[in-house]
């Protein structure tokens, strides 16, 4: 259950924070919330992925149905791997290690 | 202490340590990618800062448009008054001003809202500034803008335009609302390719409007081939040299010819020798503008027109890139109600059309530029020969950044005449020869001055007066009015040349090969209402022999002209649609003339099945190059083979050499059965114009079968020459291509990347004008937007839009896209 709180919360408090400040930013918040959180290494390592790669995932379908995809295919070909999986990706890792790092921090061990 | 007790501290201590290898190892992990993604990197190929790019918040993803904008009113600091700015369907903005000053203004915020990152782009082009971008691939580039002198002549023309005190408010308004667009920009609503190569625009300048004005010039005023003709003269004498490059080919229809209005005193200078300058020319000279890039122009008097109005017909062929090169606007102010296309990069409408007059350009082709062969002292090259004595050279320091790499000084020495483009350091000459390098651009020019005052002509007097302000790149400037005058005039700054004075290399130590003196203005080629009801050019030889000045360029025109004017002598009751399809004209009367000879020649050739089928089908051909057309594209492969057959001696030589002109080609084909040039030099046989053809066909013939099996269709013309609107950083993605058909010389020129950039039908009727307008592309410059590339079908069909030209802004009430409004901020 934790894992799933933690995962909700990284995805509303990287929203809040994305709509104001740069990308990276985001990595403060799943930081924040896996240090609140406290989960194992792992676990927090995961729901910071998740979180921030869902989050960006979902933003980016957003704008692609809204725009129908008037962007998304020229970019598929400049970069070399899809561009959706490669969003979720980036922000999931950032997202992740910056949750890991926040657990690691407040761990007893 | 117990010992147990000591133990467990000391466990205690390892693991906090481990806590704090573990969360620093973390963060340091963490940090580092977030650097990593954070920035642009290089690994062979360019990559993008990743996590800025992808981040849907700010990056690429919010370029991404619906092209639904809701009305909206921005705070502008150094407004004086109110600006509305209606978009219509197209999004062309209709601006509506109280004052000039605001006016330039916002036309300066609304181009650089689409257009943005294409002014600074092709501005830093310009200034030789690629390297900042693209890194080191493009230095060899900027070396050379910078050592033909663009510098030069864009702070020259500056320095003109300040000292006129309506067009310097003009320039710096227009540069304060390209600042005041910059100033307000959020990184997410930065131009796509500022995120994808990782860089920020810096602040407009008048002198970027100066470097744009010599972007223009270099494509249209900097077509030259002093060096090849030089090597030509030097390897072939000068009988065979006249044999392929006459002065004047047996074939035109000038643009104005009229033997009897030459009345002037025209200036005359001392004649000068032939000059044959210190042999070959070993220099690799920058790469050249394509051959036969052009544009035409013509207007029809009311007694050929419909309507009992003049109608003028305005096609600019230009490099078509991209975003594109021209931004459709409707400018209006108290004293001003103009549209049509402008520059992104420049203020006022360039071709277009007001409630009183219409206006267009063709390229005035015409030689603008000489060389000098500079004798330096010694290899300092601080002091040259120039009249007996040793002057003291020039020299300037350039420091050109490249992305990823040091800074690059680049040292290029100036004589009087203008820069050393060539030397030890750069495309040497390996016999350590230098030329300098005299181009027209150098001196400056007010043309912003002709602009602004055409957008506000009411007829043919004010026309004229705003044409004496013109110095280059030289135009054709056809001319129509609501008053039902029709004209044509060529206005550039013309040298007044000596016979064959400009062909080649001249002597830089001896001033009196310079240029001394300009053709005045008033004997220019022109003229008003001719008797034949309607005036034209296509970039051809521009005037009947009667005219008292010697007129060069490197090529000539020699087909659109004919096909124009052809056209136009035969039609009455000319309707604007019919006008279209004229500009859409895909006869080739270039094949009309070659191809029987081809065809005749290749009959006793013993061909295969296949190769007579095709033979068959050009016999059968009715020369129109339309987009569906196979015979075109067979014909076509054919002419290019043959090209190449013929002139083999200039194209495959280390010594650089010019090529003959199509039509003299073909002139000299069918004319001269035995010249030498038909000999292939690659074989140990001899051989003649027959044997030639017939090896050009079979190489065109397995060229487009490699051409079919390739693409797996049938080879239609239009797929076949691929008409593509390359993006400006070659970005295929963010390219376009067209389906189409036309040809080189063909009215409708659309080939490769070149082609009608901004056609114009203008008809001038009492009742009000009316006009249409159409361009490959589309007024947004963002690949994200629905407006990127949404004029191109229409462009392909020549079925331009209506433009919705209006007097009131009210007028334009229930048809507009969205309403921009701009307040002047309160500081």
């Amino acid at each position: 259950m934790k894992f799933l709180y933690q995962l909700i919360a990284t995805v509303i408090l990287s929203f809040l924070i994305q709509n104001f400040l740069p990308w990276w930013t985001m990595a403060i918040g799943s930081f924040a919330i896996g240090y609140y959180f406290g989960n194992k290494g792992f676990i927090s390592f995961c729901a910071g992925f998740l979180g921030v790669g869902l989050l960006w995932l979902g933003m980016a379908m957003f704008i692609d149905v809204s725009t129908q995809s008037i962007l998304t295919e020229k970019i598929n070909r400049i970069l070399p791997l899809n561009v959706f999986v490669l969003t979720t990706l980036i922000g999931g890792l950032v997202g992740g290690l910056a949750a890991l790092t926040g657990s690691l921090l407040n761990s007893n061990e | 202490m117990v010992p147990h007790q000591n133990s467990r501290k000391l466990g205690k201590i390892i693991c906090s340590a481990m806590k704090i290898v573990k969360v620093g190892l973390s963060l340091i992990i963490t940090v580092s990618l977030i650097y990593f993604l954070n920035r642009g990197w290089n690994f062979g190929v360019p990559i993008p800062p990743l996590g800025k790019f992808l981040d849907p918040f700010h990056g690429f993803w919010q370029n991404a448009e619906t092209g639904k904008v809701k009305d909206h009113t921005l705070s502008i600091m150094g407004l004086k008054g109110e600006v509305t700015i209606l978009y219509d369907s197209l999004l062309i903005p209709h601006i509506f001003a109280s004052n000039d000053e605001d006016l330039y203004l916002a036309q300066g915020y609304v181009t650089a809202r689409h257009r943005l990152w294409q002014m600074e782009f092709q501005t830093h082009a310009a200034a030789g500034r690629l390297s900042e971008i693209v890194g080191e691939v493009a230095l060899d580039f900027d070396r050379g803008q910078r050592r033909i002198g663009m510098g030069m002549g864009a702070e020259n023309s500056i320095k003109i335009m300040r000292k006129d005190p309506e067009i310097a408010t003009v320039l710096t308004a227009y540069a304060d609302g390209v600042n005041a667009l910059i100033n307000q920009l959020k990184y997410e609503q930065l131009p796509i390719e500022y995120k994808l190569m990782d860089y920020e625009p810096e602040h407009w300048t008048e002198l970027k409007t100066g470097y744009f004005l010599m972007y223009m010039a270099k494509t249209l005023a900097s077509s030259e081939n002093d060096l090849e003709m030089t090597n030509a003269l030097n390897l072939f004498g000068k009988e065979t040299l006249d044999l392929l490059f006459p002065d004047r080919e047996p074939v035109s229809d000038p643009i104005v010819d009229h033997p009897a209005s030459w009345k002037f005193k025209a200036v005359s200078l001392d004649s000068i020798h032939a000059n044959n300058e210190g042999g070959i020319a070993t220099i690799q000279p920058l790469e050249k503008q394509p051959k036969g890039i052009g544009s035409n122009n013509w207007a029809i008097g009311g007694k050929k027109s419909s309507t009992g109005s003049p109608i003028l017909s305005s096609d600019t062929h230009l490099g078509l890139t991209m975003p594109h090169i021209w931004f459709a606007v409707h400018l209006n102010a108290p004293g001003v109600n103009t549209m049509g296309s402008s520059f992104p990069g420049a203020p006022s409408v360039i071709i277009g059309f007001n409630d009183s007059i219409a206006w267009g350009p063709t390229n005035a082709q015409r030689d603008l530029v000489d060389w000098y062969k500079i004798t330096f002292k010694d290899k300092s090259k601080s002091e040259y020969l120039s009249d007996g004595q040793w002057r003291p050279s020039r020299k300037v320091i350039e420091e050109i950044s490249i992305k990823g790499k040091t800074d690059f000084y680049d040292t290029i020495v100036f004589t009087h005449q203008g820069p050393i483009p060539y030397d030890e350091s750069y495309h040497s000459d390996k016999q350590n020869k230098h030329y300098a390098y005299r181009w027209i651009a150098h001196d400056g020019g007010n043309m912003l001055r002709t602009f602004f005052e055409l957008n506000r002509a009411n007829n043919h007097s004010d026309y004229m007066a705003a044409l004496d302000h013109y110095y280059f790149p030289a135009q054709t400037f056809a001319f129509a009015s609501v008053s039902g005058d029709i004209a044509i005039r060529i206005q550039g700054k013309y040298p007044v040349r000596r016979k064959d004075e400009g062909k080649f290399i001249l002597d830089g130590s001896k001033t009196s090969t310079e240029w001394k003196t300009f053709i005045p203005f008033d004997q220019n080629v022109m003229i008003k209402n001719p008797e034949r009801g309607f005036v034209s050019s296509t970039n051809q030889y521009p005037v009947d022999a009667t005219y008292p000045y010697y007129v060069h360029a490197s090529n000539w025109e020699n087909y659109r002209n004919r096909r124009v004017n052809r056209v136009l002598t035969e039609l009455t009751n000319i309707t604007p649609q019919r006008m279209m399809e004229l500009q859409n004209d895909n006869y080739n009367i270039q094949a009309e003339e070659y191809l029987p000879l081809l065809l005749e020649e290749i009959k006793s050739a013993a061909l295969t099945k296949d190769e007579q089928t095709v033979i068959d089908l050009l016999a059968n051909w009715n020369y129109v190059n339309d987009a569906t057309s196979i015979a075109a594209s067979y014909s076509e492969a054919w002419v290019e083979e043959l090209q190449k057959a013929i002139w083999d001696e200039m194209l495959n030589g280390k010594t650089n050499l010019p090529i003959p002109s199509d039509y003299n080609t073909w002139w000299l084909l069918k004319n001269k059965p035995d010249l030498v040039f038909y000999d292939d030099q690659s074989t140990p046989e001899k051989e003649d114009r027959k044997a030639m053809i017939d090896v050009a066909f079979r190489k065109a013939f397995a060229r487009i079968r490699d051409w079919e099996r390739e693409h797996n269709k049938a080879v239609d013309w239009a797929s076949f020459k691929d008409s593509n609107m390359r993006h400006l950083l070659r970005l295929e993605p963010f390219s376009v291509h067209a389906t189409n058909g036309g040809n080189a010389n063909a009215l409708n020129a659309s080939r490769g990347g070149w082609g009608p950039s901004w056609r114009m039908i203008v008809s001038l009727e009492k009742s009000g004008v009316k006009a249409w307008g159409v361009y490959p592309g589309g007024q947004s410059g963002n690949p994200g937007s629905p407006f990127y590339g949404n004029l191109m079908e229409a462009w392909e069909k020549a079925q331009p839009y209506r433009l919705k030209f209006v007097s009131e802004r009210s007028q334009l009430s229930g048809s507009t896209l969205f309403i921009t409004t701009l307040k002047p901020a309160s500081k």
